[in-house]
């Protein structure tokens, strides 16, 4: 190392001329792995014979007029972008295109690159999910590298550190604008048939970038991707970034030069319509169809997707009384689709997603989509009256006590369970003179609006159990008289055996939650998220009267 | 264990059943606090379930068939072995295969199911140029970027049975040529994030572990497949424990991607289809095409199992009437796992074949029916393998008892033949009304049942008269009257009032179960004949045909003569029941086949090993019974450390004080006279000074060591908790409910 | 038409020059008392008298810090023209970014990288912290020997505070000791930088601070004439030069323009922000029309000037804009922390009370509730990474009740009841 050092500072002094130095250097550092990367990344830019061709979109170039026909209602939103793309060759300030989810954004900015024949970088934060991979995809596609399985499906260069990645991309966008320039300059000197690509500019596009946010590296990589054009400043470079999210939900505490927005607003009830009707075998009936469902689905949400989904469906059951789809509806065809249609309208807007099942396709709900969502939640055991899945009794009445425990007040439980004096030793210690629960209703209330179901201590949940398992004697009683007859010395209840296991089970299940740890002992706290038509269908399927044991308000 | 199980039996020389398994389960919590039980028993499957560290089978079954000397028990320990491997493998054989068929309908329908949705992924797919290898979705409407997700709904909260189901699943697409890649919740984990999926994924598919895991890594290698006209299955096991958050993203990556990569998610749901709504995200749940299948139900699993092993095929053993309903419950109540059933089901298997002297006898017999044709070889086989028990065993059994037993046996196995064919008879009956076979199985099993409904005894029960006295049916009749709530009833109930076309395929079904036994036979045959003409009614013929039964019935009630064929059906049964539904219990040497201990089978089970625990903790005096530590409310130090510890820390609340324990232990190894109540109203520095005089009796170091020793004991017995860094002097009692 | 591709050359030439800050600042430059001269006069210094020097350039961001300095460093390249040493001129800066280089580790390996490159040396990336730091110490020794001027420019210079400051010691240190000469230039949008600094540093530190302002009127108008006027005397046309150039002052003494340029200077007053806005304007010139006009510029201020949230707001359904009141409504009641449990019970109230048409599962509002989560109309009062399920996390609003209420005013088939109800 002190050679290394010393002989830095003899070529610092004396003026070897630069290939002998190089040479010297070199053979002294035989030892260092990594050589030099701008020669060996000006090579692999240079030696990828498949030119920047491959940057473009690929296909033929479309006309504008075919673009703006495929995307209707995008007009202005369009020419915008065509003029802050610019003519040929013309430099760029970054942009920053947004607008809610499938707006069209990320399509019509691709349409457009196919149909200016310009070469660009696409690279979306959804599929590049870490700064890394971000990162390692721009390069890939720079330098024309493709995973596969000769290269072992590695990128072309690994490249985690922000600071490297801002000098490997200004190496490749260098050699890949000197070398679009050259061929630029050949192809006007020979005028050849091969595709050519038009201007010399290259587009990053990143796509997405609402994701960012939530990586955990995002105070770093949104200040590196907003500045990155004045860090590379190489003019040839235009940057587009594109968010669901407005500008202003990326704001940093370091502050940035925002680039300039271009806002996608979300489809309005015309446009939704023509995009709708656009590529449908019988415009006219749909637009019939259209005319009905449109206006109240518009109400609840006007994403493009969701409507789609929502339609398709839908269209089938206007159909589904037409023998030849080819018909143009007249008034009072209309009038009858739309009356069968009618039950379905309503069905539909209150249901978020439906589950197709493979005996009948008929379509068939799978939740409660009766307009009177919370009030009749209780109602909606009425479709399927019993559990449709099996647990042991145990981990049923673990259920219930776990919903209890986080429904009711813990300074309430000697009011519910005294009654029936189960042996509730545990609780004991835990009891409150009953009359100070009065204060606790309002705050009681409260807690449980503001953050849902109140969490609970493992004994108090194994006392709950105990005293309703207790009171469910009878229901099981032959059982108990079966193990009563092996004699288990302690209590008697055949239940209380395997608990532990059952309550680990119903964590795995999702239905109890290990909350965090109350501070004061060391214990883990518990909280179930059944929902209260759930813990009532298990109720039931035991009998046991949880409605008499749940604290209402 | 070995030495465990066989001091005891020592110990106390007449050793029967009781003291047997007694001592054991004394034994038990010292071994696990000195090994932390060691689970010797291999053949009993070690499942995810804790059982307690069974009493080894062996053994005690030794000490019953041959009192107090072990070499002969030795010599035949491996013929019983190799009974019961004989037995047991035969009945795991049968198991998978019930299993498989089972689930071969729905793996059919997934299967069709996926090609038809990767066909309409095909035609959703631009065949213009290659985006594939590009960086950018390709240009498609939304709709088309929807992902296909089949939710296979495992009716059951324990996802334990289902995890074999998914790898099954996997296998058979596998081998329909799809790419498949189980994926379970351990790949969502929050904290990996969404690269811990891809990177299972790309592990299981590229077969090598890539940095920065990707999807294009995954699309270049679909591409570079010969067979990429298939579709990339991911079947997730568990969708209620994985991480909500990160499976939306990787619904929302894939949906991005599944123009490229046709990807077909398989999603297992534990409980219903609503959990996804409330784990995935909303904007997730929109790019998925649901598409629900269901596997078979676990009581439908448990129906088919019951029937093959318990009725259908006799696996040389059988299960009593108590034993039965003891699993019954249990699977009720604990188990709600096909494999918790079945290992039940092994256990008995063992412990039957270990513990009953004549029961490897029962090779012979279940290789009786291939030998039934040369009667004479059967009583040579018994006595060979009887020849070779120990001596004390051969004069207790000789030639003429073995002659005597061969019919016996013979005649068993008969009875039992008749009795299962009873029982499905009722069973299929019983279907419509959905009934479950083990509960019917219970009732029919029951001996007392049995006796109610015939009060005569055994022996003339055994031989089978056709005609049967009227007062037999009588009684019959007014005995399912009586016992309204029994499933049995509830079947012929069942029977009566059941619509024709039903009653028709019923009656079918008879005739297929009772194909062996001709007598039965032909009478439902003429059942059928009865229904076929049932339209047209000829009174004359219809008696005729009703005398040509029982005759009694027309005999007892000649004034209803047009009565419906139900009625007779379901006489009909209640006949069959009465002649041949006969309790195994109440044949004679049903000890051979049938398996009675309920107890060991619930040691072996529900071992609830914590409170055996505490309980020999805290009163082991009783347990060792030696004449140092005689009085049973006072700590003397001639007891055990971990005991006086353990008991001497009952007063304390959960979060115990370690310096006050160590002083309360300390006293009570130097004063064994003192009384625990004097030790609550010492203060320290009297402690001090006492400590500081009479050290010479016992050093303080080997006091320490002894403390620490059983705070680690007792700590491996999982009775104490080490506190948190936040109070370093506080152990935590984790034990409770006692 | 030779018209039209004339037009399209203008457009790329102003194009070229709006992307390029060195020329925009040119004309800000020449003023003796101007950053640039103060700072030219402190790096010349540096250079003749081969000594060490140390200055903070703060400014908010867009007053072309950078950019002054970059036209500095190139004016003294072209002053001293290189007679002595090797590669480069006399003057040879080393960059780097507090966003890319704020741990010192990578900071220095940066550093050496630079002075290979800048030496035709070969890097290694395996040299440690301390032979970073020697090689450079040794490198500054070198250069002061060779007369090279070496200029360290860190960027977002706060950054570097952030952590031990290493770095800075290192430099600074080795500023005072070796016998070289070097400036440190550190550039920073806080004007606080310097408080920023340790003891150590700071006592090392030259407090030379050059303070970066926004552009007065009058110099906004030098740019706009120096940046939009065409050059007469060049490939384009000669008289479509002349008939831009005087459209253009005909403009500029326009008095609706004026105004445009007052607002515009209300809300962003920084050269960067005015660079955009005449990108922007330049941008949608009409190739046909072949030069600027009044209508570019006004649609490109708006087009500037936005108000997210509002367009949020316009983009919600109906029922999102129902949970936004409830929730508005909520926390009208002082209800410290609410969850959507609790916004579906007030909407529930609030169907009961008015019988409104639209009343719809949980389902549908839970997912309206998330499509509004998405947009950032509300977000979650608790951190991230709670098991709980969305429905009782507590939320909270992040549009004001004026915002809200304009929303719905602004929005266009906003039922009436749901005003009522926000007011």
């Amino acid at each position: 190392m002190l050679g290394w050092f010393l002989q830095k500072r003899k070529m610092g002094k004396d003026e070897v001329p630069l290939i002998t130095r190089r040479t010297t250097r070199s053979s002294s550092a035989t030892a260092i792995s990594t050589k030099n990367n701008v020669v060996e990344s000006t090579t692999s830019t240079n030696i990828c014979s498949p030119s920047p061709i491959d940057l473009l979109y690929g296909g033929e170039p479309i006309d504008l007029d075919v673009l703006l026909s495929n995307f209707p209602g995008r007009h202005p939103q369009i020419r915008e972008l065509l003029q802050i793309l610019g003519p040929l060759n013309a430099p760029m300030l970054p942009v920053f295109v947004y607008g809610g989810p499938s707006t069209g954004k990320t399509g019509i900015l691709l349409q457009l690159f196919r149909h200016l024949n310009r070469p660009f970088v696409y690279s979306s934060c959804r599929t590049c999910y870490s700064p890394r991979i971000l990162f390692e995809s721009v390069l890939n596609q720079l330098s024309y590298h493709q995973k596969n399985s000769t290269n072992g499906y590695s990128s072309v260069k690994r490249c985690e550190k922000p600071s490297d990645f801002v000098n490997f991309l200004r190496e490749a966008l260098v050699g890949i604008v000197k070398s679009l320039k050259e061929n630029r300059r050949k192809s006007k000197s020979s005028k050849k048939l091969e595709r050519s690509i038009d201007g010399n500019m290259v587009y990053l596009i990143f796509d997405k970038l609402e994701l960012v946010k939530d990586w955990d590296k995002s105070s770093t990589i949104l200040p590196l991707l907003f500045n990155l054009d004045s860090m590379l400043n190489i003019p040839e470079v235009g940057l587009i970034f594109i968010s669901s999210t407005p500008p202003d939900t990326f704001y940093s505490s370091m502050g940035y030069i925002e680039p300039i927005p271009l806002y996608f607003p979300t489809y309005n009830e015309d446009d939704l319509r023509q995009i709708l009707v656009r590529n449908q075998a019988n415009p006219k009936l749909y637009s019939s169809f259209l005319d009905v469902v449109l206006r109240p689905f518009c109400r609840i949400t006007r994403r493009l997707d969701e409507l789609s989904a929502v339609f398709s469906p839908l269209f089938i059951e206007y159909c589904k009384p037409l023998n030849d789809l080819a018909i143009v509806p007249n008034e009072d065809l209309k009038r009858k689709l739309f009356s069968n249609l009618q039950p379905h309208i309503s069905l539909f807007l209150n249901e978020t997603f439906r589950v197709l099942s493979q005996s009948s396709l008929g379509a068939e709900r799978t939740k409660d989509g009766e307009p009177r969502g919370s009030k009749s939640k209780v109602g909606t055991c009425e479709d399927s009256d019993e559990l449709d899945f099996h647990m042991s009794t145990s981990a049923k009445y673990l259920l219930i006590s776990a919903f209890l425990a986080s429904r009711n007040p813990a300074t309430l439980d000697a009011s519910f369970f005294d009654s029936r004096g189960g042996s509730a030793d545990g609780r004991k210690r835990r009891r409150k003179p009953s009359e100070m629960a009065k204060g606790q209703k309002e705050a009681e209330e409260q807690e449980l609006l503001s953050k849902g179901p109140g969490s609970f201590p493992l004994e108090r949940l194994l006392a709950i159990f105990q005293c309703i398992t207790s009171v469910a004697e009878d229901s099981l009683g032959e059982e108990v008289q079966e193990e009563d007859s092996l004699e288990v010395e302690g209590q008697n209840n055949p239940l209380m055996s395997d608990v532990l296991l059952q309550l680990s089970t119903l964590c795995n299940a999702n239905f109890i939650v290990k909350g965090g740890t109350c501070p004061l002992e060391g214990s883990t706290r518990y909280r179930s998220v059944v929902s209260e038509d759930l813990a009532l269908k298990v109720a039931k399927s035991v009998k046991f009267p949880l409605a008499k044991y749940v604290y209402r308000r | 264990m070995k030495m465990a199980a066989s001091a005891p039996s020592r110990v106390e020389p007449s050793s029967d059943q009781e003291n047997g398994d007694n001592s054991l389960q004394i034994q038990q919590p010292f071994f696990l606090l000195h090994k932390a039980a060691p689970d010797k028993s291999d053949r009993k499957p070690s499942r995810r379930r804790i059982t307690s560290s069974p009493p080894s089978p062996n053994k005690p079954g030794a000490a019953k068939s041959v009192d107090d000397d072990y070499s002969g028990d030795h010599s035949h320990e491996h013929l019983r072995m190799e009974a019961f491997q004989h037995a047991w493998s035969d009945v795991e054989a049968t198991i998978e295969g019930v299993l498989r068929s089972i689930d071969s309908g729905t793996f059919e329908a997934i299967y069709s199911w996926i090609s038809e949705s990767f066909s309409i992924i095909r035609t959703h797919v631009s065949s213009g140029f290659s985006e594939i290898s590009r960086s950018f979705p390709a240009a498609v409407e939304s709709v088309s970027r929807r992902l296909f997700t089949g939710l296979v709904l495992t009716k059951n909260m324990e996802l334990f049975d289902d995890l074999r189901t998914f790898e099954e699943l996997g296998r058979f697409l596998r081998s329909h040529g799809c790419h498949v890649a189980n994926l379970s919740s351990l790949d969502f984990l929050a904290k990996n994030g969404i690269g811990g999926c891809i990177t299972s994924l790309l592990r299981q598919f590229l077969a090598a572990s890539v940095d920065a895991p990707d999807m294009l890594t995954l699309s270049s290698w679909y591409n570079d497949q010969v067979n990429n006209d298939t579709p990339i299955i991911l079947i997730i096991d568990d969708l209620e424990r994985c991480c909500g958050s990160v499976l939306s993203d990787f619904i929302l990556l894939l949906s991005e991607w599944v123009m490229k990569i046709p990807v077909v998610l398989i999603i297992g749901v534990a409980t219903t289809p609503d959990r996804l709504r409330s784990i995935i995200q909303s904007e997730a749940l929109q790019c998925l095409c649901p598409f629900k299948f269901n596997l078979g139900t676990l009581a439908e699993r448990m129906d088919a199992v019951v029937e093959a092993i318990l009725v259908k095929q006799c696996p040389g053993f059988f299960i009593s009437h108590k034993v039965a309903v003891f699993m019954r419950n249990h699977f009720a109540n604990h188990g709600g796992t096909m494999s918790s059933f079945i290992r039940a089901l092994k256990i008995a298997c063992v412990q039957h074949f270990s513990m009953e002297p004549f029961s490897f006898v029962l090779r012979g017999l279940i290789e009786e029916d291939i030998q039934r044709s040369k009667q004479g070889l059967l009583p040579k086989a018994i006595y060979n393998c009887a020849s070779n028990i120990s001596p004390c065993d051969r004069n207790k059994m000789d030639e003429e008892a073995v002659q005597k037993l061969v019919p016996e046996i013979i005649q068993l196995k008969r009875l039992h033949f008749l009795w299962s064919i009873v029982v499905l008879c009722l069973y299929e009956a019983g279907k419509y009304d959905k009934l479950h076979l083990l509960d019917l199985l219970c009732e029919a099993l029951d001996p007392e049942v049995y006796a109610s409904r015939v009060p005569g005894s055994f022996t003339q029960e055994t031989r089978h008269t056709k005609a049967s006295s009227p007062n037999d049916c009588f009684t019959h009749q007014h005995n399912f009257t009586m016992r309204k709530g029994g499933f049995i009833s509830r079947a012929m109930r069942k029977v009566r009032d059941l619509a024709e076309s039903h009653l028709l395929s019923l009656l079918k079904k008879w005739e297929r179960h009772t194909a062996d036994i001709s007598e039965i036979h032909e009478k439902v045959k003429e059942l059928q004949h009865m229904l076929k003409f049932e339209d047209c009614q000829q009174l004359k013929k219809d008696s005729m045909e009703i005398a040509k039964i029982h005759g009694l019935q027309s005999k007892s009630n000649l004034g209803r003569v047009t009565k419906r064929v139900n009625d007779k059906a379901a006489s009909f049964l209640a006949y069959l029941i009465e002649k041949y539904m006969q309790p195994i219990e109440c044949v004679p040497f049903h000890e051979i086949v049938c398996f009675k201990n309920v107890k060991k089978l619930q040691m072996a089970l529900v071992g609830d090993s914590r409170r055996r625990i505490q309980v020999d903790l805290l009163e082991s005096h009783k347990i060792l019974s030696c004449s140092c530590c005689r009085n049973n409310n006072i700590l003397l130090p001639s007891m055990h450390d971990t005991s006086i510890m353990y008991s001497s820390c009952q007063e304390h609340g959960d979060l115990v004080n370690l310096h006050d324990w160590y002083h309360s232990f300390k006293r009570i190894l130097l004063f064994p006279n003192s009384k625990r109540r004097h030790k609550l109203k010492q203060s320290p520095l009297s402690k001090k000074q006492k400590f500081t005089d009479d050290s010479e009796k016992l050093s303080e170091v080997a006091i320490q060591s002894r403390f620490c020793r059983g705070v680690t004991e007792l700590q491996i017995a999982g009775l104490l908790r080490m506190q948190s860094k936040r109070r370093p002097d506080f152990v935590q009692r984790v034990a409770f409910g006692l | 038409m030779v018209n039209r591709n004339a037009a399209e050359k203008a457009l790329n030439l102003i194009r070229s020059r709006l992307c390029n800050p060195n020329f925009i600042f040119r004309p800000l430059c020449d003023s003796p008392d101007s950053n640039y001269s103060k700072l030219k006069f402190i790096v010349s210094s540096s250079v003749t008298e081969a000594c060490n020097n140390s200055v903070l350039l703060l400014g908010p961001r867009g007053t072309g810090k950078v950019a002054v300095l970059e036209l500095v460093l190139e004016d003294l390249l072209l002053e001293y023209p290189d007679m002595i040493t090797l590669s480069g001129g006399v003057v040879f800066q080393i960059r780097l970014n507090g966003l890319l280089h704020s741990d010192d580790n990578s900071a220095l390996k940066e550093i050496a990288r630079q002075l290979c490159v800048e030496h035709q040396l070969v890097f290694s990336k395996m040299a440690s912290f301390d032979d970073n730091s020697e090689f450079m110490i040794a490198m500054l020794r070198e250069c002061g020997l060779a007369h090279k001027t070496v200029v360290f420019v860190l960027d977002e210079f706060d950054l570097f505070t952030q952590g031990k400051q290493r770095l800075l010691y290192a430099l600074l240190d080795a500023m005072q000791s070796v016998t070289s000469q070097a400036v440190f230039i550190g550039v920073s949008c806080r004007l606080d930088a310097d408080q920023l600094l340790e003891k150590r540093v700071k006592s090392r530190f030259s407090h030379r601070k050059l303070l970066f302002l926004p552009p007065s009127e009058e110099e906004i108008y030098r740019l706009l004439d120096h940046v939009l006027s065409l050059p007469v005397d060049s490939n384009l046309p000669h008289d479509y030069a002349m008939e831009f150039n005087a459209k253009l002052h005909s403009m500029f003494s326009d008095e609706r323009f004026r105004q445009i340029i007052d607002s515009f200077m209300n809300f962003s007053p920084t050269v960067r922000h005015l660079v955009k806005f005449l990108f922007r304007a330049v941008s949608d010139m009409d190739l046909k029309l072949s030069n600027l006009s009044f209508e570019n510029f006004k649609s490109a201020i708006s087009s500037l000037q936005r108000q997210p949230k509002m367009e949020c707001l316009r983009d919600c359904s109906i029922l999102e804009l129902y949970i936004l009141v409830c929730m508005k409504r909520l926390e009208v009641k002082e209800q410290n922390s609410y969850s959507f449990s609790a916004v579906m019970k007030e909407y529930k109230s609030i169907h009961d009370s008015f019988q409104t048409s639209d009343y719809y599962s949980q389902d549908v509002c839970l997912r309206a509730f998330e499509h509004i989560l998405q947009r950032g109309l509300v977000c979650f009062a608790d951190g991230r990474g709670r098991i709980q399920s969305t429905e009782f996390r507590p939320v909270k609003l992040l549009i004001s009740f004026a915002e809200l209420s304009q929303g719905l005013k602004a929005h266009h088939l906003c039922p009436a009841i749901l005003q009522k109800l926000a007011a």
